[in-house]
């Protein structure tokens, strides 16, 4: 077991959140293109 | 952390020189400098109210609640809106705020720059008087992107053109404080806002070329009756070739004052130098050679060359997220010192009553979305879905209107007192952020029902119709009267917008306000040279414009038609 404390200074949000919008992007992209199959 | 670290040497000497360089001779903008820089924000903030208003109307006219008055046409109005908010506002207040930013941090303009930039300064004013004249005349109601065969009098492309090369002396202008400092500075990484300046500037002129040659060598002797006839296909090829380029021109400066100056008002740090130039390298030549990405439905380029410039668009995608990326970490490592816990739990602590943050904020948040629509936009054969419908236009009401324009917004909040010597006190800057969040609503509203109404299939660029009572025309109504309500709180806010302005540059208590440039993170690894070696990455640039563009031109001109007589429908 390891006595270090769990540190504060990290960058797990700033991952959360350009993570975030990439799934944003695929999300917009995915049901544009049900509509696209549907209509072409 | 994930930058890469150098020892705490070379680290500690190389911020603790940035700091006393600041310090000792870069704090403001040289006051003649500065002349020259407040001259183009008068003129990009006249063009946003007059602009603003020719947008007030044309959502009222698509409402189908109100006609223009005095013989005034629909396409006048929408070229107006078009011209003075996509092409003045935006150019006039790039080259104001790239003006103050070189005298801010490479130091104030010799006198030789100075008077080259006025020069460029008074040719573009001459050029969109003259523009925007024939426009009032009604002789010029080709909208912003001044298509063939629609033909416009003479005089307006001359004026765009002066606008053009007016701005291309005032970025030799520019280069030359850069070369200047190089000189003066052998073997140091220049100072970042500079570099983005220049690189912002490279790659504009690189995009021009293309215009100046649509202009030059077809629409202006076409209009001025030396030839009958113009190559439709060629003349929109130029076009985009510049017209994507275009785009990043407005979004690179907003990046400017993202990577650097957002840093320096929350009390952080510029998460890595090396990572902003490479982004800003990467924009530049990616920005070119992508413009096919606005012709897909174009019969005349081979399905190849779509699908090559596709790709390239799609490669965007890595310095936009490289960009969400450092902001993110800049907001959360400044957040973590202020307290902040948990994994989101620093994003309170961000200073949101600010409005030189909060306003450039929404514009990042808008970007989301934006940059999302954009995508699906680029996605070829899905573009098929959106084309020519008004999702475009809520697309970019998105990026430009909002990303980029609330950002310059959120910059003139600190540079205009800046530049006049006043305060942005704590009623101006409640104020300030009223216009921001006013913004926020009337854009949702607005733009969220373009989205809508062009999945729905309703046309942009068109006034209103009911389509002969179309049962598909009449689903688009709602959503056109919610532009209308959108609009109207956006026009609001624009007035507030003036207001603020019109109080800093002449009412606003004296004083000084700081022009906030970043320092870079403790830890953050020294900057390559490759990235700022301009030879390299412009034989890359030229390179894919050559690889993306020969084939389609030689092919276009090869097959070309008869070509067009020019139209006036208005």
């Amino acid at each position: 077991m390891s006595n270090q404390k769990k540190s504060d200074d990290n960058l797990k949000g700033t991952l959360y959140a350009t993570f975030g919008i990439g799934i944003v992007i695929i999300v917009v992209w995915a049901l544009c293109f049900n509509l696209f199959i549907d209509r072409f | 952390m994930t930058t890469a670290v150098t020892s705490k040497e070379t680290v500690n000497k190389i911020n603790s020189s940035n700091i006393s360089f600041t310090k000792n001779n870069l704090s403001k903008v040289d006051k003649k400098d500065a002349k020259l820089s407040l001259a183009h924000i008068y003129v990009a903030f006249t063009a946003l109210l007059l602009g603003g208003l020719a947008g007030l109307l044309q959502v009222f006219v698509r409402s189908g609640q109100f006609k223009l008055p005095f013989g005034i046409g629909y396409y006048q109005v929408l070229t107006v809106h078009g011209v003075l908010l996509g092409l003045i506002l935006t150019t006039f207040f790039i080259m104001g705020f790239q003006f103050a930013a070189i005298s801010r941090t490479a130091g104030a303009f010799s006198n030789t720059q100075r008077k080259l930039g006025w020069i460029g300064f008074w040719l573009m004013t001459i050029g969109t008087i003259s523009a925007a004249v024939m426009v009032l005349l009604n002789e010029a109601s080709v909208l912003y992107t001044f298509y063939a065969p629609l033909q416009a009098h003479w005089i307006f492309y001359l004026g765009l053109t002066l606008v053009v090369v007016g701005s291309w002396l005032e970025c030799l202008a520019q280069a030359m404080r850069y070369a200047q400092w190089r000189r003066e500075n052998k073997g140091q990484t220049s100072p970042l806002l500079t570099f983005m300046v220049v690189v912002n500037n490279l790659m504009w002129f690189v995009a021009t070329l293309g215009v100046a040659a649509e202009v030059l060598f077809q629409l202006l002797p076409w209009s001025l009756g030396f030839v009958e006839r113009i190559d439709v296909l060629l003349s929109r090829t130029l076009f985009w070739y510049f017209g994507h380029a275009l785009v990043y021109f407005w979004l690179l400066p907003a990046y400017m004052i993202w990577y650097v100056v957002i840093p320096k008002v929350i009390g952080g740090k510029i998460f890595s130098d090396a990572l902003s130039r490479l982004s800003f390298m990467l924009f530049l030549i990616l920005s070119v050679p992508v413009g096919i990405h606005h012709q897909f439905t174009e019969p005349g380029i081979d399905g190849f060359w779509k699908f090559l410039q596709t790709v390239l668009t799609f490669f965007v995608v890595v310095p936009s997220l490289m960009t969400a990326f450092s902001m993110f970490a800049t907001f959360e490592l400044r957040g973590r010192e202020l307290g902040g816990k948990g994994v989101l739990g620093w994003f309170k602590n961000l200073p949101w009553k600010d409005s030189r943050f909060l306003v450039p904020f929404i514009g990042m948040v808008a970007f989301i979305p934006g940059g999302a629509g954009g995508i699906v936009n680029a996605s070829y054969q899905m573009n098929e879905l959106i084309h020519n419908t008004i999702w475009v236009t809520g697309h970019f009401h998105l990026t430009v209107a909002t990303a980029v324009v609330l950002t310059y917004f959120g910059a003139a909040y600190w540079l205009i007192p800046h530049l006049t010597g006043r305060k942005l006190t704590n009623k101006l800057n409640n104020y300030a952020n009223v216009t921001g969040i006013m913004w926020a609503i009337g854009m949702f509203i607005m733009s969220g029902a373009m989205h809508i109404a062009g999945l729905l299939g309703a046309p942009r660029r068109s006034e209103f119709s009911t389509y002969g009572g179309s049962e598909q025309a009449t689903e688009w109504i709602s959503y056109q009267i919610a532009q209308a309500v959108g609009g109207t709180i956006l026009f609001i806010a624009i007035l507030l917008i003036i207001g603020v302005v019109v109080n800093l540059l002449w009412f606003a208590p004296k004083g000084e306000e700081e022009f906030p440039v970043g320092e870079v993170a403790e830890g953050a690894g020294k900057t390559p040279a490759i990235l700022e070696n301009f030879k390299v990455w412009g034989v890359i640039l030229v390179a894919l414009i050559l690889i993306a563009y020969t084939i389609p031109i030689i092919d276009i001109i090869r097959n070309s038609p008869l070509g067009s007589v020019g139209y006036k429908f208005w």
